[in-house]
């Protein structure tokens, strides 16, 4: 019976589908809702900025926007653009949103894949050599300095960071993506960004970090405790093999599914990097949308991030069957 | 054929193990015994006795917490290099062999057993990876399990409990090692499997002259399979004998004690109990206690007994560690005339 819902993957990824669009739609009607309720619109923003902010001039604005239509019926037409795979124009930007988003998207996902790369790489890491020397002083250490970087706020980390490295020693820059006045190309302008991240990342993957380091750990040692690790060292096999093949094999399994479910979270976490860091990303054009009341343009960021997490999760799932042979897809 | 071999192959003298920064807890309280090619020891005894220690104490696998304090093992003349894992690892599945009591939990759920057996080959023998592969599938053969290809690539959730015993068999005897340690192997398989199991390893023994250590509470697997028994009470040996002898002629009261203790049809035909318990329970391993350590639970315990641990004596294919060895005999005497 299992084995049939692992040979018929198809069966799986319909239903997964299905539902995955089902949540983009709640995700989409409820954040609808909720940013109607939040106080002031975009005509109000744009007035107010213009500086006439005459009731007649609002009026105006808001016709044009539709922002005057009961609230239902800009729910309708928000669904029925939607399905069509249109978000609407920014007037703040006077810009599509779906372009404005995808311009800024390389910037956070760069971002973002890199922190998630410090976060599992440096959590696996971490998290064996605390399990391989339990209780020791490698993994009192190890466990210390999670421990700490779990408790302190990010922006605050990254604060610290900016004052240690950029202001003090001068080794990084404060904020941004690249040297604006240096015009690199090529291979120093990869550099130059790289140079760029290093803060940003770190202060969005060290949270994560530490919670990876703590699973990884507690995995390991409940790994390291069963049957097959005796056997495994039986064979006469190294200790760094038994560590990272036999046993982190088994523990990298429930990290995996944490991983998953913390992509939404990364995605979360850029709006306050990307702020702290001035780093151009669909985080900082969200921080923007918000300050100017472009509700159409926060709505269309946040039903495009609900879709990536449900679709990143699908793969993490099927991903979890190919390194997991015991497990089936229901 | 013990006696004939001036040197055994591996030897166990005076083992001592005790619990890490608490030497009061001997786990192992010197512990003697010896095999030579071709040979099955048994090693029996209750829950606790120090059987599993024993074994891991010679693959130098003993749990963090547990140590050697005491005693000499002898591969072959040469002291085993059980502190130093680099020099371990080269004697480990290459030279001694373990087979587990839980073939369920004993392979790594996410790997294919062939794989898991290759690794033992990769990892002991240069052989290119087609004779690797070549020689997974042999073994798998040689230990009875039919279609080896498929086998080979299963993973261990889809095989049963005799199946992944086997394979874990094949995996001890991978590089042709000279002895095999198998602790408790058939414990958490059917009885009919059990003995295909003890077959199987009886078989592979007189093809490959390799010394077997079978640890078990089990006597009934053991007087079919072993040449010689060693039994064990409180860290200690405190018989052995060659197998027909010792269940015809036991001479320490726990010995007796065991073999009541094994489902007996014929003392049940006879108007006795199918199954005589040895009452109390086994002493801490903590307890000080300066006698023999059988004696509070001892039918035949004595003054004398208490005083100091008994020495093993008797001639070199019996021996026992007790001081009123047999002591039911005179009594059976007394008893018989009414
Ligand atoms: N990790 C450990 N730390 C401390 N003491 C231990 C540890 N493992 C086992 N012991 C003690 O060592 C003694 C011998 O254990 P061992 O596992 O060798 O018994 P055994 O004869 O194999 O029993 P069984 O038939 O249940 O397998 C037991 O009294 C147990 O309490
Ligand atoms: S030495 Fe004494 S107490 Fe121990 S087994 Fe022999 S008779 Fe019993
Ligand atoms: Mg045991």
């Amino acid at each position: 019976m299992s084995t049939s819902s692992r040979s018929r993957p198809w069966i799986f990824l319909g239903k997964r589908l299905a539902y995955g669009l089902l949540a983009i739609l709640a995700i989409a009607v409820i954040n609808f809702f909720l940013l109607k309720m939040a106080p002031g619109d975009a005509a109000e923003a744009m007035a107010g900025e213009a500086g006439t902010a005459t009731p007649e001039y609002i009026a105006e604005l808001r016709a044009q926007f539709g922002l005057d239509q009961p609230v239902l019926v800009q729910l309708g037409h928000f669904l029925a653009r939607l399905a069509t795979f249109d978000l609407g124009y920014s007037f703040r930007y006077g810009e599509d949103n779906v372009t404005l988003i995808f311009d800024r998207l390389p910037a956070t996902l760069m971002l973002m894949s890199a922190s998630l790369l410090v976060a599992v790489i440096g959590g696996i890491i971490f998290g064996v050599t605390a399990a391989r020397y339990a209780n020791r002083a490698p993994d009192q250490a190890i466990s210390l300095v999670a421990l700490l970087l779990y408790a302190t706020p990010p922006y605050w980390i990254g604060l610290i960071l900016i004052l240690v490295f950029s202001v003090w020693l001068g080794w990084t820059p404060t904020s941004g993506m690249v040297d604006v006045l240096a015009f690199n190309t090529g291979w120093a302008h990869v550099v130059d960004v790289a140079h760029h991240m290093i803060l940003p990342a770190l202060t969005q993957a060290f949270f994560y970090l530490a919670i990876y380091i703590r699973l990884v750990r507690a995995g390991m040692l409940d790994v390291l405790s069963l049957d097959f690790v005796r056997v495994a060292r039986a064979k006469g096999i190294s200790e760094s093999r038994i560590m990272y093949r036999h046993a982190l094999r088994n523990a990298v399994l429930p990290l995996l599914t944490v991983v998953g479910t913390n992509l939404g979270g990364f995605l979360g976490g850029a709006v306050l990097t990307e702020t702290v860091f001035s780093w151009p990303g669909v985080g900082r054009l969200m921080f923007d949308a918000m300050f100017a009341r472009d509700l159409n343009l926060l709505l269309s960021i946040l039903v495009l991030s609900s879709a990536f997490v449900v679709l990143t999760n699908l793969v993490v799932d099927l991903l979890y069957v190919v390194i997991n042979p015991t497990v089936e897809l229901k | 054929m013990a006696e004939a071999n001036p040197q055994p192959l591996l030897a166990v003298e005076n083992l001592e193990v005790a619990v890490a920064g608490h030497p009061e807890a001997r786990i192992l309280r010197g512990v003697t015994f010896a095999v030579n090619r071709g040979e099955t020891l048994a090693i029996v005894g209750e829950s606790g006795c120090g059987k599993s220690m024993t074994s891991l104490s010679v693959m130098g696998l003993l749990p963090a917490g547990v140590e050697k304090t005491g005693g000499s093992l002898r591969l072959d003349g040469t002291e085993l290099p059980i502190t130093d894992n680099r020099k371990m690892r080269k004697i480990r599945a290459a030279r001694i062999g373990m087979v587990f009591q839980e073939p369920m939990a004993a392979l790594n759920p996410v790997f294919p057993v062939g794989k898991q057996v290759a690794e033992v080959i990769g990892e002991h023998m240069s052989l290119s990876r087609s004779a690797a592969r070549a020689r997974v599938l042999s073994l798998l053969d040689q230990v009875g399990l039919p279609d080896p290809e498929r086998i080979a690539k299963s993973y261990p959730h889809r095989l049963s409990g005799g199946q992944l015993q086997r394979v874990v068999i094949a995996m001890a005897l991978a590089c042709d090692p000279e002895v095999i340690i198998a602790d408790e192997p058939t414990t958490a398989l059917d009885v009919t499997v059990q003995a295909q199991i003890m077959r199987l390893l009886k078989q592979l023994q007189i093809d490959t002259q390799v010394a077997i250590v079978l640890v078990t509470h089990n006597l009934g697997l053991v007087a079919h399979t072993a040449d010689r028994v060693a039994v064990m009470y409180g860290g200690r040996k405190v018989e052995e004998a060659p197998t027909r002898e010792l269940f015809l002629n036991p001479q320490h009261p726990y010995t007796r004690g065991l073999l009541d203790a094994t489902p007996h049809p014929d003392r049940q035909r006879r108007g006795g109990k199918l199954l005589n318990e040895i009452p109390g329970t086994v002493p801490s391993i903590t307890d000080p206690m300066p006698g023999c350590r059988f004696a509070p639970r001892c039918a035949f315990a004595q003054a004398d007994c208490q005083a100091a641990p008994p020495p093993e004596e008797g001639p070199a294919g019996h021996r026992v560690a007790c001081y009123h060895p047999a002591a039911w005999a005179a009594q059976d005497k007394t008893e018989a005339p009414q």
